[in-house]
């Protein structure tokens, strides 16, 4: 087979991105329109599920913990700091720690945005769960509810605002984060863009994830405004 | 000076050990990169309060811009660092002012809406009262709205802090330096090192949220000019 | 030969996470599951292979970007799959942990012995290689007036840019300080972004760059003569199981080879080119080099 190694490849004309691709334009609308489908929807619905879960589970560890330190502080003064700590773990650390546990998986990246949601998200719960008026606590009680009763019925409700923002927060942020989840698995808007890095930083493909990203971000940061004007018409914020 | 090289293992408790005696066996290298670290996010922080606190104040004063305090903060929030950091490179160009400029996109928010809301929601029967007296918006602003407001503000800037100084390790990736630098380079510091530089950050982090906690503890304890 | 930061990052931890799948290997012909690293060459190299062998009637798994050469290594030998195309250089002293032998033929021996004591073994090599070179811009070179890496010696301090783990390697920085005594250079690393941007902005004197950048095509660049070898020789040899290669036989083999031979230094250029500078498909890129060379 030694010829095989003589005979010079052939080079055949692969084609060519349009002039705008090849000097690196601002924005190609041609590329945009090739890579859509392939690209940067796929992308786009990733990063909405990387996001989504993590907020759901965020949300749900946050509002048991918000369950116990409402009431006993010693709890709260430790949870606070312990979300205050996982907060200032760099992400990119954060990952490297979790990999030879959870490998590289969606795990690895939803364990640390989770981490991430928690500070936010119980912050503003407590405070809202305290900001309900002792007088108003007193009156829940004077008609006879029960504490369990009086958390539903009063307690929650009063405190939803503070919620809702919280969850406003930390939707937006993570959103925001979760393009670094590329750093770990192939999936979501922050692939496009590091694939972007690589390759001469390609402009396009930058603004238009990045883009994405952005216009997820407040496009779910709307979606909750409204959710919390129908849930709390009393207030407006 | 350079740290040995250490292929890097499974993370087990042990870890930690290696780590803190990584921090021992490197300090005068880690103490250049936490240099360098702080250099940034201060130069990040400094810019972010000259822009927002101002703006922050100015609006709550004026009970206006509710929407430019709350959509600024959104978009801010919203804007991914990694993407900040990839579309700076090409206006900014790789270097010390493209990292600064997404970290300061980054503490904006905090430090612009909590500004906002402390001055908003500051009594209103306090400071006509203070109209009353004949103070100049100036004076009610800096004497009366400003003291009380302080909690909420200060709470702003020490979330600002934490959130810079954190992310100020994704500096790295563009040749940032700082202690991003040891965090993305496993494969010569050992995970040791990753685990070393990344509780360096931490106690950076929860250091300056100290600080200003322990300011606005001083601040507020000395009998303000509160009428 | 790890250009993208996550691959730097994630580094060799992954030891968990990796699970064995199971290969099915009644059919006649074995099923590859072939795996790459994360940039442009490798995404090339893995689609060549791939559809190499699919129109040998092969069935292929693709498992695309898996980072960097430890994590890849770890996904081989614990079964995830059973395919990758590795530089030789790399096995030799990332992997195995050993000093960069002289020639490009000695460390393909390396490498080889390497993989086999293992579970694994070597295909044969690719004409081309990609090693780490020492660039610079050509306007630059002419100003400085040098030609080799040992003409730096004169420049009184200049920067030098890389991925991060640059600093510690003998086959970079640290051979550019103790074997050429370059003491003056001052390290930039860089995770992510591309040493051209840098040089392109006039912010780094001269940088790590690789042999087959596309950039390296014109006359824009110019990469200094490595007269000490200190940046070693790295063809591209697939890494496959011992239970692939032995249930493929010469056949396999042979399907494998025919591709690797036609990999030149210049066919390689040009296919990274089309992918990152005209943006068209690895895939597509792949499709085309084989068709034009009756590869499938």
């Amino acid at each position: 087979m030694s010829f095989l190694v003589g005979a010079g490849p052939v080079i055949p004309n692969f084609g060519k991105g349009s002039a705008c691709e090849r000097s690196n334009g601002w924005f190609c609308t041609d590329w945009l329109h090739a890579h859509w489908g392939d690209t940067l929807q796929p992308a786009l619905v990733q990063h909405l599920w990387l996001s989504a879960v993590a907020v759901g589970i965020g949300f749900a560890i946050a509002f048991v913990l918000a369950l116990v330190g409402f009431r006993r502080r010693p709890f709260d003064a430790g949870i606070g700091a312990l979300a205050d700590f996982l907060y200032t773990i760099p992400s990119l650390a954060l990952f490297q720690l979790l990999v030879p546990f959870t490998g590289l998986t969606v795990t690895t990246v939803e364990i640390a945005l989770v981490s991430y949601t928690l500070l936010v998200l119980y912050r503003n719960m407590v405070e809202g769960l305290r900001g309900v008026p002792a007088d108003v606590l007193e009156a829940a009680r004077g008609m006879g509810m029960t504490r369990a009763q009086t958390f539903r019925r009063v307690e929650l409700p009063l405190a939803l605002p503070a919620i809702l923002a919280g969850l406003r927060i930390a939707t937006v942020s993570t959103i925001s984060v979760a393009t670094v989840a590329a750093f770990v698995i192939p999936k979501g808007l922050g692939e496009p863009i590091f694939i972007a890095l690589d390759q001469n930083l390609f402009k396009t493909e930058i603004l238009a994830a990045g883009g994405l990203a952005v216009a997820l971000a407040l496009a779910a940061d709307g979606l909750l405004v409204l959710g919390q004007r129908a849930a709390t018409p009393w207030s407006r914020a | 000076m350079e740290p040995c090289v250490t292929v890097a293992d499974a993370f087990t408790p042990h870890t930690f050990v290696d780590a803190f005696s990584f921090i021992h066996d490197n300090a005068s290298f880690l103490f250049q990169k936490t240099g360098e670290h702080l250099e940034l996010s201060f130069a990040a922080l400094g810019i972010a309060l000259l822009l927002a606190l101002p703006l922050g104040l100015w609006l709550g004063h004026r009970h206006r811009g509710l929407f430019l305090a709350v959509s600024v903060s959104s978009l801010g929030r919203a804007l991914p660092s990694v993407v900040l950091i990839a579309f700076g490179l090409t206006i900014l160009g790789v270097g010390f002012w493209n990292n600064t400029a997404a970290l300061v996109v980054l503490a904006v928010p905090p430090i612009l809406t909590n500004a906002y809301f402390a001055i908003d929601g500051v009594d209103p029967d306090v400071v006509e009262a203070a109209r009353g007296m004949g103070l100049s918006e100036r004076q009610i602003l800096l004497q009366i709205e400003l003291p009380l407001g302080l909690p909420l503000m200060i709470a702003g800037i020490r979330i600002a802090a934490i959130f810079v100084i954190a992310t100020a390790t994704i500096a790295a990736i563009a040749g940032g330096g700082g202690l991003g630098e040891v965090i993305v380079n496993q494969a010569s510091y050992g995970l040791a090192g990753v685990v070393g530089a990344s509780l360096c950050v931490s106690a950076l982090a929860l250091l300056a949220a100290l600080l200003l906690s322990l300011t606005l503890r001083a601040l507020t304890r000395r009998p303000g000019p509160v009428p | 030969m790890l250009r993208r930061s996550h691959a730097v990052l994630l580094g060799v931890a992954l030891l968990v996470g990796l699970t064995v799948s199971a290969a099915a290997t009644a059919a006649a012909k074995p099923t590859v599951t072939i795996g790459t690293k994360n940039f442009t060459e490798q995404y090339v190299l893995g689609q060549l292979y791939k559809q190499a062998l699919e129109a040998k009637g092969y069935r292929v798994h693709f498992k695309g970007s898996i980072g960097s050469s430890e994590l890849i290594d770890t996904a081989l030998t614990s079964g995830k799959i059973n395919f990758y195309p590795e530089y030789t250089g790399v096995i030799v002293a990332d992997l195995a942990k050993q000093k960069s032998p002289k020639t490009a033929a000695a460390t393909y021996a390396a490498a080889k012995r390497f993989e086999e004591s293992r579970g694994a073994t070597l295909l044969r090599a690719t004409p081309f290689y990609d090693s780490d070179s020492f660039g610079m811009l050509t306007s630059t070179a002419k100003k400085l007036g040098v030609k080799t890496i040992g003409d730096m010696k004169k420049v009184k301090s200049f920067t030098f840019a890389g991925f991060p783990e640059c600093r510690t390697r003998v086959t970079c920085l640290l051979g550019l300080k103790q074997i050429y005594g370059l003491e003056q250079a001052m390290f930039v690393p860089l995770a992510s972004i591309s040493v051209y941007t840098l040089l392109d902005q006039g912010k780094t004197t001269s940088g790590d760059v690789f042999s087959t950048d596309p950039q390296l095509q014109g006359s824009k660049y110019t990469v200094l003569i490595d007269t000490k070898h200190i940046f070693g020789f790295q063809n591209v040899a697939p890494v496959v199981s011992k239970s692939l290669a032995s249930a493929g036989g010469s056949a396999f083999a042979k399907t494998v080879d025919a591709v690797s031979a036609k990999l030149t230094l210049g066919a390689m250029r040009a296919m990274n080119k089309a992918v990152a500078i005209d943006k068209q498909s690895p895939a597509s890129v792949a499709g085309a080099f084989l068709a034009a060379n009756h590869l499938k």
